[in-house]
């Protein structure tokens, strides 16, 4: 695969959580030959992820970093990956992004994305990709790339909560996960 | 008479002001695992919210999220 784009090739993206967002995220990434990533998740991949993560029926009981690593390899052999298993914590933010140009929030519960932001925003520079309003079916054009604040950039419908009941469905997820990375991409090219 | 800006708009408070960021989110009926809030283009993280006095004419920015990813 030929960079389009030699700014893309030296860039470094955090992506904080590899399910339905993040494991899109990051293939999105990998095919637009975004040279580093940093890929962080503490989960096993589950036969239910299937139906929207970008995991394999043989790859069930492996880590997510370590099936992602296997994934995005197979899709671009020439970017460097750094997995981090585990769980995140706030205070180990600034530590594992220090070297990322842009951040994606791929976390899938709510008062995950809310420290993720206020963690990015008070101590860290750079901008915070984050997705929230993804769950159900259609609706396609409600979800959009909003940029809420100089470095927070929300993708969604803002509205559409997993507590409401509502299905998650690779559909509406990828929309997401692709309007973060293509907002990512811009962002790394301004 | 006491009013915020939250989020670009006017608000009166005409019994006052809450007290705290806290206060103002229980007011308005805001889950605090759910809101980023800035005051005065200052972050205040979620931890500070009740040790946030508010003063008449701040601007509040609250960013609500919601869960599925």
């Amino acid at each position: 695969m030929k960079p389009f784009n030699e700014k893309l090739t030296r860039a470094v993206v955090g992506i904080a959580g590899l399910g339905g967002l993040g494991s899109m995220v990051a293939t999105a990434l990998a095919r637009t030959c975004v040279g580093h990533l940093i890929l962080c998740d503490f989960d096993q991949v589950e036969e239910t992820n299937l139906n929207r993560q970008n995991y394999f029926l043989d790859q069930v009981g492996m880590n997510k970093v370590e099936a992602s690593l296997v994934n995005l390899r197979r899709i671009n052999p020439h970017i460097t990956l750094e997995a981090h298993h585990g769980k995140l914590s706030p205070k180990d933010v600034p530590k594992v992004f220090k070297d990322a140009h842009v951040i994606a929030e791929c976390f899938d519960k709510v008062d995950q994305k809310q420290w993720m932001a206020e963690t990015v925003l008070s101590e860290l520079t750079v901008p915070l990709v984050t997705g929230s309003g993804l769950a159900g079916i259609g609706r396609s054009n409600l979800i959009k790339t909003q940029v809420m604040s100089k470095r927070l950039i929300m993708v969604g419908d803002q509205v559409s909560d997993i507590n409401l009941g509502l299905p998650l469905t690779a559909g509406r997820v990828w929309i997401v996960a692709a309007h973060q990375a293509n907002a990512i991409v811009e962002l790394l090219l301004e | 008479m006491k009013s915020l800006k939250i989020n670009g708009e006017s608000r009166d408070f005409p019994e006052g002001l809450p007290e705290t960021l806290s206060a103002l989110l229980d007011l308005l009926n805001i889950n605090h695992a759910t809101v980023v809030a800035e005051v005065d283009e200052k972050i205040i993280k979620r931890i500070q919210f009740s040790s946030t006095p508010l003063k008449s004419d701040q601007s509040i920015e609250l960013v609500r999220f919601v869960g599925g990813g």
